[in-house]
């Protein structure tokens, strides 16, 4: 029963091998939907996807040259968001509650909550948005658009390439393992203040949780940087009760008196 | 001359004959099997190189797209400030660019440059992209090798027009004026005139766009001779969108022709002007569009090398004002009567300038491409500003020293000799790289016998010898002596240093020479070892119409030269003219042994001769006849002095051939350079593959291996040198490893190198800056298929079998590499109000630990090494000082976050206890005073202030923190006073610690009795293991010096900077 997607999947991928050498010669007559059918499969089926209400993945950020900060995520539906993560005993927040996006980034000194600018605010409601099933799952009820561009190896793996158009215009490319259908890589632009930023993403570690199977490796980096940062997670839990406020920007703190300090 | 694609029967028959044995079944190398392995980009782009294309979108002033000779099409979204390159996986060679004035979007190129110097690589066809430059189709005419120009319809813009110059070094049908009328999906050949004549440029009139101009020109190079004009040559004109064209000649010089440029006036369009090359080359006017022409300049730049300087822009607002590109840049403001600006010396930017964008809203503003990169002026080309972000430089060739780090010598076109370190603080800058040449740049080396040296040469075989303290150069080229025969040196003649005498030189002319004197005295050391034809020496007459006798079609020359690794006295020299000559005594006896060479035919040019480094006997050569039209690879191996020869040549290698190596540890490991990439072999040529990682579709024009770091240092002539670090790994690389679905393999120890706290400083986003190797060791492994499912990643143990790091694993089909920083993890710090300039944990002890792969279930086993760095200076007694000392902070600052979270879960909890008690309630009171007393030995110990940045406040934390990120940083022993203050803070912290023991035995204890008396929950505090791992609480304000704030900002964005597109999904 626990390992019910991992089994589906071995049987899909023995089918998928199976069929190979007949459909070598026939061109791919797959759809989107189709695809993406198999996609929602995979992953433990569509309804049981829609119907995660919150999520809360805990782990870890790796920031390259050894630095690590423990990381968490909380996740409401539709698209509110928390992230955090910890460095030297000091933790950053960024958080959005469905209107208002807001951080606490006090590694220079600033404690007090902000309002995120354009290029945060944009970056964190696409983490609500997206942060537990991606732009694919419910992506026409979502206003996106999801086109077959085509079908390559890239990295050597055979794969659908998918370009999805989102609601708001920013644009990426998708690749799909043929044999899984899982998300494996994305590349895409964001625009902000009128500008493209270019990103890519590499997803992996997919794992089973409470019978869906779902990355547990995120790696994000600016096109073409030769390092970016890694997510790792290691618990993720669904449906875990999570109160209102978590998302919501705390109010100023009333002007304490600091000790003036010297120097 | 012979087709480029029909090869013999016999030949195609003999090269599956003698195909070698790697053609077995079994898992093959693919261009996957490299992975994620990348070559590192180093640039430099301080002097960048020829640009050809320029267009950008009207009124946007920030995009803009550069074409380059041979480095591809990079595109700004910014004005110019960055550049990133959009053409990797095509074609470098870039003829013509045109973003369409109705769609910024779409962008069209035509491939193969038209500026056909002797060293022009190749294009195939025509590019389309409709995305702004992500993406990229061809749409055909692969044929017509190079595009001098594109024209789209501005009221059609399905229709274009091109100009195809055609194949340079044999007759084509493929060249003339091409027309789509659907958006590239067919094509016509609307204007041919024979298989000798191109079209040189096509200009289109922006009103009318029926009426076409098209220069036609009759031209052919070979290896040792270039003829510009032919009867073919004239101006046409087309009144009709391109169907009908007729040549106009009424103004035009009578006689034969050669090259042809022309454009139009986009402020009014019946002027019209064109350079006509002639026996008096001039600039022509048309006032009636096109039909009849009257005389203007003839100053130096209008006549300046037409086969090189062959384009003319006319200024969008002012039909009067036209720009000629030629030596320097010349204009005419009296519609092309007189140009100033002619000769130019003196100009602050490159010489030879091929491109030019006016901006039609601010014609003051003027983009300008030359051999040396991308120049703008504000101020109508009176000042240059140069654009430091273009690494297209066009390398010859590269060697290495022994320096740590070492540092890339080479030679580039028409920008002189460098060398630059192959890695600095900071990554590698412009600043970083040292001029040792002049003129154009071929072989450099450092002297191996004294590091103030160095060598380089510029065309025709002029040998330098620079002290670079000083800069002073002898020029120490041998001459023929009284009596004998001139020297003919080729454009790029050979300078190689004897791998087994340090100071002893070679130089081939016609005959090779040797120097056991580091160039101050040369002996011949052979005969004529070329064929001496004299109907291949030419080049006095070279150039056509235009005498061009550069030394660039100096021919019958010596090309290659190589002596054995294995034995001095076995020398081998290629030549330009089909000779590849063996010497077994060191020069004394000369045998030819090119004719048995797979491939080969009287007169190839042999490109490059790889003497093997495992046997004397064994040696690979590159033959490259593409001066005679023959694109394909040549390539061969031989086992006994050239006696016989089999051919390496796979399906899979494209392009003609510039360079074979053959690794020195692993007889297995080739590497092959063509015109369109690196190539790899693991198993001495029986199959190839081309290495993609970070490596542009880009000539490879020389490779060298570094012996003592293992890395490939790639010269590319367009992309600048690039290198792959560390060829262990590929080395390892067996067909029985690519059975297997994952795999270890070995890579080299990881250096703990000693880190440069000082050097970059902020630069802006303008410059390139090539990539450093991370401090870390490598750990490089195979996977046969992509991980998917479960984890991936790599642990490794220390020698009680511990893990002490754990780095996520990379998931591709083929090689992957991660890096280990070679360090225990950061140090902890308690929560306080102040970051601490303290990021990196002590370094791990030298020697052998062993690494783990685990993959799901799977678990894979090795070992990696650690070793110091060869230029730590410290002694092992003060790097034993520096680690006793470093160790003890770390371990007392893991102690002090325990202390402060101990302090501050008994404050909490003493507040919340107290809180629940009746207001008046004694045992509240106590608790309160414990809260207090917690609270006040936490604020001791750590900065609270929440006065912002720049608090300044210090307490133990930040003053153990920052001592032991002092120590850390140095190798060597810390000072007197480092130690001193050391051992006050660490029994500061002991204080500390006792005070809030006697706090938890005393009144702690007591609160404690009176809680369970009440029955109560005691208050517990939370023991080290309870706490870690994990995070450590909450947030509380910050305090960093503004310094040691951008030193954090630099180095670790994510800190600074909202995360970056943080992102769990897609």
């Amino acid at each position: 029963m626990k390992n019910r997607p991992l089994a589906r999947l071995a049987g899909l991928a023995l089918v998928a091998v199976l069929a190979c050498p007949l459909l070598a010669g026939a061109a791919a007559a797959e759809s989107v939907d189709e695809i993406l059918a198999r996609n929602y499969e995979t992953k433990g089926g569509l309804a049981k996807l829609q119907a995660v209400r919150s999520a809360r993945m805990t782990g870890k950020m790796m920031m390259g040259q050894g630095l690590e900060a423990p990381f968490v995520l909380v996740w409401a539906r539709p698209d509110k968001v928390r992230t955090e993560f910890t460095f030297q005993g000091m933790t950053g927040i960024q958080a959005y509650d469905g209107a208002v996006g807001w951080q606490v980034m006090p590694f220079l000194g600033k404690t007090e909550p902000e309002t995120m600018g354009e290029e945060e605010l944009k970056s964190v409601r696409e983490m609500g948005e997206d942060a537990l099933e991606g732009p694919l799952v419910g992506w026409r009820e979502k206003g996106h658009t999801v086109e077959l561009t085509g079908e390559e190896e890239v990295e050597g793996t055979p794969a659908w390439r998918l370009r999805v158009t989102k609601k708001n215009g920013d644009v990426s490319t998708v690749w799909l393992d043929k044999e899984s259908a899982l998300e494996f890589k994305a590349e895409g632009k964001r625009t902000v203040r009128g500008q493209e930023m270019e990103f890519e993403t590499a997803i992996g570690d997919y794992k089973e949780v409470g019978g869906l199977l779902l990355a547990h490796s995120i790696e994000s980096r600016p096109k073409g940087a030769p390092q970016g940062q890694v997510i790792l997670l290691e618990t993720i839990e669904l449906d875990p009760e999570v109160p209102e406020a978590t998302f919501s920007m705390p109010p100023p703190k009333p002007a304490a008196a600091a000790p003036a300090a010297g120097g | 001359m012979r087709a480029t694609t029909s090869l013999p029967p016999l030949l195609l028959l003999s090269l599956l004959a003698v195909a070698p044995a790697g053609a077995t079944e079994g898992p093959r190398v693919t261009s996957d099997t490299f992975g994620a392995l990348a070559a590192r980009a180093l640039g430099p782009a301080v002097m960048s190189g020829r640009i050809t294309a320029l267009d950008a979108v009207p009124g946007d002033p920030l995009t803009l797209f550069v074409g380059s000779a041979s480095g591809g099409v990079w595109r700004s979204t910014d004005g110019g400030v960055t550049f990133a390159p959009v053409f990797d996986e095509h074609p470098q060679s870039i003829g013509a660019l045109r973003v369409d004035p109705s769609d910024p979007k779409t962008v069209w190129v035509g491939t193969g440059e038209s500026c056909v110097r002797n060293s022009v690589s190749i294009g195939d066809g025509v590019y389309r992209s409709t995305d702004g430059g992500d993406s990229w189709t061809h749409l055909g005419l692969a044929g017509t090798e190079r595009i001098a120009a594109l024209a789209i319809d501005p009221k059609q813009r399905d229709t274009v027009y091109v100009c195809a110059l055609g194949p340079l070094w044999n007759a084509s049908e493929e060249r003339g004026v091409y027309r789509t009328r659907d958006g590239g999906k067919s094509w016509e050949k609307v204007l041919h005139l024979d298989a000798d004549t191109g079209c040189s440029d096509l200009a289109i009139d922006p009103q009318e766009p029926r009426i076409l101009y098209a220069g036609m020109w009759t031209h052919r190079r070979s290896p040792d001779f270039f003829r510009s004009g032919g009867k073919g040559s004239g101006l046409y004109r087309s009144a009709d969108g391109g169907t009908t064209w007729e040549r106009v000649s009424t103004g035009l010089p009578a006689g034969e022709l050669g090259r042809i440029a022309v454009a139009v006036a986009p402020s009014r369009p019946s002027v019209v002007y064109a350079v006509v090359e002639a026996k008096k080359t001039a600039l022509y006017r048309s006032d009636d569009t096109g039909r009849t022409w009257s005389e203007g300049s003839s100053g130096f730049n209008v006549q300046a090398r037409p086969f090189y300087f062959a384009h003319l822009f006319v200024d969008p607002r002012d039909h009067d004002t036209v720009y000629k590109p030629g030596l320097t840049l010349s204009v005419s403001t009296d519609g092309g009567r007189s140009m100033s600006g002619g000769i130019g010396f003196g100009a602050s930017y490159h010489s030879d300038v091929h491109a030019l964008w006016i901006d039609p809203r601010d014609p003051k503003t003027i983009w300008m491409g030359t051999d040396g990169g991308l120049y703008v002026s504000r101020d109508r080309a009176f000042h240059w500003a140069f654009l430091p972000g273009l690494p297209i430089s066009q390398f010859y060739h590269v060697s290495f020293d022994m320096a740590v780090p070492y540092n890339v010598y080479g030679g580039l076109q028409d920008n002189s000799s460098w060398t630059g370190p192959s890695q600095s603080a900071g990554g590698v800058e412009n600043r970083d790289w040292e001029n040792i040449g002049t003129g154009d740049g071929f072989w450099a080396y450092a002297d191996p016998t004294d590091s103030d040296f160095a060598y380089s040469m510029y065309q025709g075989g002029e040998v330098l010898r620079v002290h670079r303290p000083t800069g002073e150069v002898k020029e120490i080229k041998p001459f023929a002596a009284s009596g004998e025969e001139e020297l003919r040196f080729n454009w790029n003649a050979p300078l190689v240093l004897s791998p087994n005498d340090p100071g002893t030189l070679y130089l081939g002319a016609q005959v090779l020479f040797r120097s056991r004197d580091r160039g101050d005295s040369w002996q011949r050391i052979s005969p004529d070892l070329t064929t001496d034809d004299p109907a291949r020496q030419r080049q006095r007459e070279s150039g056509g119409l235009t005498i061009d006798n550069s030394t660039a079609e100096n021919n019958t020359t010596i090309y290659t030269v190589a002596e054995s690794p294995r034995d001095r006295d076995v020398l081998w020299v290629g030549t330009d003219d089909g000779n590849v000559q063996v010497s077994r005594d060191g020069g004394g006896s000369w045998t030819n042994v090119a004719a048995g060479i797979p491939g080969w035919r009287a007169g190839t040019w042999v490109s490059r001769i790889e003497a093997s480094p495992h046997d004397a006997a064994t040696a690979f050569v590159t033959l490259d006849d593409h001066r005679r039209g023959d694109m394909r690879p040549h390539l061969a191996r031989t086992a006994d002095f050239g006696a016989t020869w089999v051919s390496l040549v796979t399906p899979e290698i494209e392009g003609y051939c510039w360079v074979v190596r053959q690794d020195p540890v692993n007889p297995d490991l080739l590497f092959l350079g063509t015109e369109l990439g690196l190539y790899v072999s693991i198993d001495g040529g029986g199959a190839w593959a081309r290495f993609k990682g970070n490596l542009p579709r880009v000539a490879v024009h020389d490779l060298a291996i570094h012996p003592r770091e293992h890395d490939l240092v790639i010269a590319t002539h367009g992309r600048g040198i690039y290198i792959l670090d560390d060829l262990t790994p590929l080395r390892a690389l067996t067909a029985e490893t690519l059975a297997r679905d994952a795999a270890l393999l070995p890579s080299r120890p990881g250096r703990q190198t000693v880190l440069a706290s000082v050097g970059s400083w902020f630069s802006g986003d303008a410059e390139f800056v090539g990539r450093n190797l991370p401090e870390a060791a490598p750990i490089v492994y195979w996977l046969k298929k992509r991980h998917l499912f479960g984890d991936l990643k790599v642990e490794v143990l220390d020698t009680e079998g511990r893990v002490i790091s754990t780095i996520p694993g990379s998931k591709r089909v083929g090689l992957n590499r991660v890096e280990w920083p070679m360090r225990m993890d950061p140090p902890k710090f308690p929560p306080s109000t102040q970051l601490t300039f303290a990021f990196t944990g002590p370094r791990l002890p030298e020697g052998e630990y062993a690494i783990r792969l685990v993959r799901g279930k799977e678990v894979l086993e090795s070992t990696v090494a650690l070793v110091a760095d060869p230029r730590n200076p410290h002694s092992t007694a003060d790097r034993k000082a520096k680690s006793e000392a470093e160790l003890a902070l770390y371990h007392r600052l893991a102690d002090l976050t325990h202390l402060v979270e101990s302090a501050l879960a008994l404050r909490d909890g003493a507040r919340t206890r107290a809180a629940a008690l009746p207001a008046g309630d004694r045992l509240g009171r106590r608790l309160r005073g414990l809260a207090e007393q917690a609270e006040s030995l936490r604020t001791a110990l750590v900065a609270t202030s929440e006065a912002g940045w720049i608090s300044g406040e210090e307490r133990l934390k930040e003053k153990l923190g920052n001592l032991y990120g002092a120590i850390n940083r140095f190798e060597g022993r810390p000072t007197t006073s480092q130690l001193a203050r050391m051992e006050t803070l660490l029994a500061e912290l002991t204080g500390a610690e006792q005070r809030f023991r006697g706090l938890a035995e005393g009144d702690l204890a007591a609160a404690n009795a009176e809680l369970v008396r009440r029955r109560l929950e005691p208050l517990a505090l939370p023991t080290r293991e309870e706490r870690e791992p994990g995070g450590t609480g909450p947030v509380a304000a910050g305090s960093l010096s503004p310094r040691d704030a951008k030193r954090l900002a630099a180095r670790f964005p994510a800190l600074a900077a909202p995360l970056f597109g943080l992102r769990t999904s897609l």
